[in-house]
């Protein structure tokens, strides 16, 4: 067990306006170690990176790095010193191949002129080291999200990298790619590196983790050598109550009548996809990455038009022609990147709320008076935290913006609703509520389709699963049949 | 904990610097002619304010529904050309062809709204700039201007009338004109629509967020064509006003009044990325500018100076947005509009 200090944090105190976010914080990394960071949202975890890469500067207490006091660290001198961040969104030139990415700023040169062939070279030796497929020449823009993370993490290591952290790294990621990641992860480590690894994922955790800090409320609640760490006791720590392991929720009686019905659906890369729906029920979509999942969201919703297939909705067939289609029968989609697709972050809450409650009715109308109304009655149920009706919903932590896309859909009066991704990037208290807000719809007879890449949570939530493959529908599950096992077998087709 | 707390005021910064801005006049003429008796100052004569109010009616009225286009995420580089496209079209009806008023006053806002729909069209069924694509039609505009004029103006006398030559006395030395009260009229209404009509929601969801805005069920096509076509129509209405006051189809009536219009939006608090501003910050990023304008015209300041002026303010009022955002919103690297690969890829037809 290498025992050597690179970095470590003594007495660190951090507050913002309004807010302490850290007091009295300790902490050490030791060379090749994965210490992984757990907390809710709001625990400090963002703050945390944001010191260690220089772009904030902690109000008291010192850090060192290799044994020496970092004063003054700014984001580029964190870099050049060897602590590199691989933040959740990606920081890469899109347009731009993969070795320009690499040395973006930092090009070797033979006189005045860019050597270019070197560049060439060392990125393929890089890549080649990280066993990735990606050729140095590819387009980061037209990569899929887990070859860009290995771009990043290359680019990492071009810079000489000592100490790498990585921000949630894992989203959207289908199992493959995540088991090709913390391969990744392991051999840095092995040859040396040492990785910070902060994760909602607590299964991701006891993988690939050495140590475990646990974050709460700015403060550290404890480090754990991993073989002293169960996943009880660390959620625990987390939250400071007891929860148990998944959400369990209470079964609902699902009605035997089919609300919603597919047949043969065909298009925007889905092949031939046929299921229903009850009244009252969780029907989970489960699957890959790329199986066309999200695909056939937008075929349901009216988002892409289907080239073949039926849609009914209480036994009556209904054209999907556009999104407003689909409101007018009283559908809801829940999408799964809500900043881009779900929410006016740069407007108030009460600016997005109702929004959905006016396009779906046919008065020209729509009063301040009743955004106000309505917005107030869904903050309130749905307990969403805010100062203010008039806050920026940027300003929001992932929880709370999560729960403003269902406000503006519970305001609309839907009846059938397409949860994609519901928890995504969002912590374990706030991922609760959600499931106990899914649960509280199939009580008034909602019928609820769930998309999900997390096991457990698809498993523990839905009353049935169609597992996707390839773009088709390639087994329905019920009671007995839904385990983690047979989703992934069906999934990646050993079953 | 109230939730209808309500803090921030958008026109607040606008407004006082308004207001500063005439103190700064005052005080500058007070200096400048060396008489320290306010009732002499001759900024604030009521006969000047008249003055102003008229001059800033054509820029007033162009900038209420530049404010729709820019604050739904658009632009319209067009405006000006168009109106010596109309304008110059609408004299050679009535002057070289005889057409009545009423007549040519419904051509010109059928031409208008049906090339600016044109435009909306194109903007809207396609990913291409509103940037580019309203320069590609402001110069197709000047062309035809040049083609019905041949470079020449056509005077027009006792026509349109109606806009130009009616006043309302409201005492002996203030009156207002027409142009003032369409502009005061059409002020009000579009702030009555933007603050409570559906349509005026979808300004600002489609500005904000335009893939949120399709899927919340919005026809983001149909509502941005019918923008750039209400814009038309705003254009015709002040092509009028200004044909009325000039009494002459001159082929540069309009030229250049794309730059007053954006500037006075901007200056009024509009974003350029869209989703946010309203037309009282318009008008008081019209006002501004034209009280600079009227300013330095009383001060006997070359008047070249006022495209220095301009430019000036425009600079000085997207620096103070720009500085009173990043007090108010703490989150610096939230994500753009539109800047997710995922957002795009799923709404790419």
């Amino acid at each position: 067990m290498p025992e050597e200090l690179i970095l470590s944090m003594k007495g660190i105190s951090k507050s913002y306006p309004g807010v302490t976010v850290f007091e009295d914080f300790d902490f050490d990394l030791r060379r090749g170690e994965i210490h992984c960071i757990c907390g809710e949202n709001g625990a400090g975890k963002s703050t945390l990176i944001k010191m260690l890469s220089g772009a904030h500067s902690p109000d008291k207490g010192s850090i060192y790095f290799e044994g020496e006091e970092l004063e003054n660290l700014n984001p580029h001198s964190a870099m050049k010193m060897g602590i590199q961040t691989i933040y959740q969104e990606h920081n890469l030139f899109s347009l731009l191949d993969v070795v320009e990415n690499l040395y973006a700023g930092n090009q070797i040169t033979k006189g005045l002129a860019i050597d270019r062939p070197t560049m060439v070279a060392k990125t393929r030796e890089i890549l080649k080291y990280l066993h990735s497929d990606v050729s140095p020449f590819d387009i980061v823009g037209r990569l899929s999200s887990s070859a860009r993370k290995v771009v990043e993490i290359a680019k990492a290591l071009v810079q000489d990298a000592k100490v790498i952290i990585f921000d949630e790294p894992t989203a959207s990621f289908s199992q493959v790619e995540i088991d090709h990641l913390f391969e990744i992860i392991k051999r840095l480590a092995q040859n040396g590196k040492s990785i910070i690894y902060i994760s909602h994922h607590l299964e991701e955790v006891f993988r690939i983790a050495d140590r475990v800090t646990v974050l709460r409320d700015g403060r550290k609640v404890n480090t754990y050598a991993i073989a002293d760490l169960t996943e009880q006791k660390l959620i625990r720590d987390m939250v400071g109550r007891d929860v148990s392991l998944f959400y369990q929720r209470d079964k609902t009686p699902v009605a035997a009548d089919v609300v919603f019905e597919a047949r043969g659906l065909t298009g925007n890369g889905v092949r031939d996809v046929s299921f229903s729906v009850r009244r009252g029920e969780i029907l989970g979509i489960a699957g890959m990455d790329g199986s066309g999942r999200t695909e056939l969201a937008e075929l349901l919703f009216g988002v892409k038009k289907a080239d073949s297939g039926e849609i009914f909705i209480r036994g009556k067939r209904v054209r999907m022609k556009t999104p407003l289609s689909a409101i007018r029968q009283k559908m809801c989609f829940i999408t799964e990147d809500r900043q881009a697709l779900g929410l006016f972050l740069r407007h108030t809450l009460v600016r997005n709320i109702p929004i959905v409650s006016y396009t779906r009715t046919r008065t020209p109308l729509a009063l301040p008076a009743d955004d106000i109304k309505i917005s107030e009655k869904y903050v309130g149920e749905l307990k969403i935290r805010t100062p203010s009706l008039y806050h920026l919903v940027m300003q929001l932590s992932g929880g709370n913006q999560q729960k403003v896309v269902l406000a503006k859909w519970f305001a609309s009066r839907g009846e059938f609703f397409i949860f994609d991704e519901p928890t995504r990037g969002i912590d374990v208290g706030a991922k609760e509520e959600i499931y106990r807000i899914m649960v509280d719809l199939l009580r008034q007879g909602k019928s609820i389709i769930m998309i999900s890449s997390d096991m457990p949570e698809l498993v523990a939530m839905s009353d049935r699963i169609v597992v996707m493959r390839n773009g088709m529908a390639s087994a329905l599950l019920e009671n007995g049949d839904i385990n983690q096992e047979t989703v992934l077998k069906n999934a990646i087709g050993v079953a | 904990m109230n939730l209808r707390t309500y803090s921030r005021r958008e026109n607040g910064p606008m407004f006082l610097t308004l207001l500063a801005t005439i103190a700064v006049v005052i005080l500058v003429e007070m200096i400048f002619v060396r008489d320290f008796n306010i009732s002499k100052v001759a900024f604030i004569k009521p006969r000047n304010i008249a003055n102003v109010l008229m001059q800033v009616s054509t820029t007033g009225i162009l900038a209420i529904s530049m404010t729709l286009v820019m604050v739904s995420g658009g632009i319209d580089l067009s405006i000006g050309q168009m109106m010596c496209f109309i304008g110059t079209g609408m004299a050679f009806m009535m002057r070289i062809l005889g057409v009545n008023d009423w007549l040519v006053a419904s051509l010109g806002v059928v031409v208008a709204v049906l090339f600016q729909g044109l435009m909306g069209f194109i903007i809207s069924r396609t990913k291409l700039e509103p940037f580019i694509v309203s320069l590609g039609f402001m110069t197709i505009y000047k062309g035809f201007t040049y083609l019905i004029t041949n470079g020449s103006e056509i005077t027009i006398v006792d026509h349109f009338n109606f806009l130009g030559g009616t006043y309302f006395n409201i005492t002996h030395d203030f009156r207002i004109g027409m142009p003032v009260l369409v502009l005061i009229i059409l002020e009000v209404i579009m702030w009555l629509v933007l603050k409570y009509t559906k349509f005026g929601r979808s300004v600002y969801a489609v500005g904000g967020n335009e893939n949120a805005a399709y899927l919340a069920g919005i026809n983001v096509k149909s509502f941005k064509l019918l923008v750039y076509g209400l814009n038309g129509l705003f254009v015709a209405i002040a092509t009028m006003v200004l044909l009325s006051r000039l009494g002459t189809g001159n082929p540069l009536i309009g030229d250049g009044k794309e730059i007053d219009v954006i500037a006075a939006v901007v200056v009024g608090g509009t974003a350029l990325s869209g989703g946010k501003g309203n037309v009282w910050g318009t008008l008081i990023g019209v006002l501004l500018l034209g009280i600079i304008s009227n300013a330095l015209n009383i001060l006997g300041v070359n008047p070249y100076w006022q495209y220095v002026m301009t430019g000036a303010i425009i600079i000085f009022a997207v620096l103070l947005s720009y500085f009173s955002g990043l007090s108010s919103a703490s989150v610096k690297t939230s994500p753009r509009r539109g800047d997710s690969e995922k957002g795009k890829k799923a709404l790419a037809n």
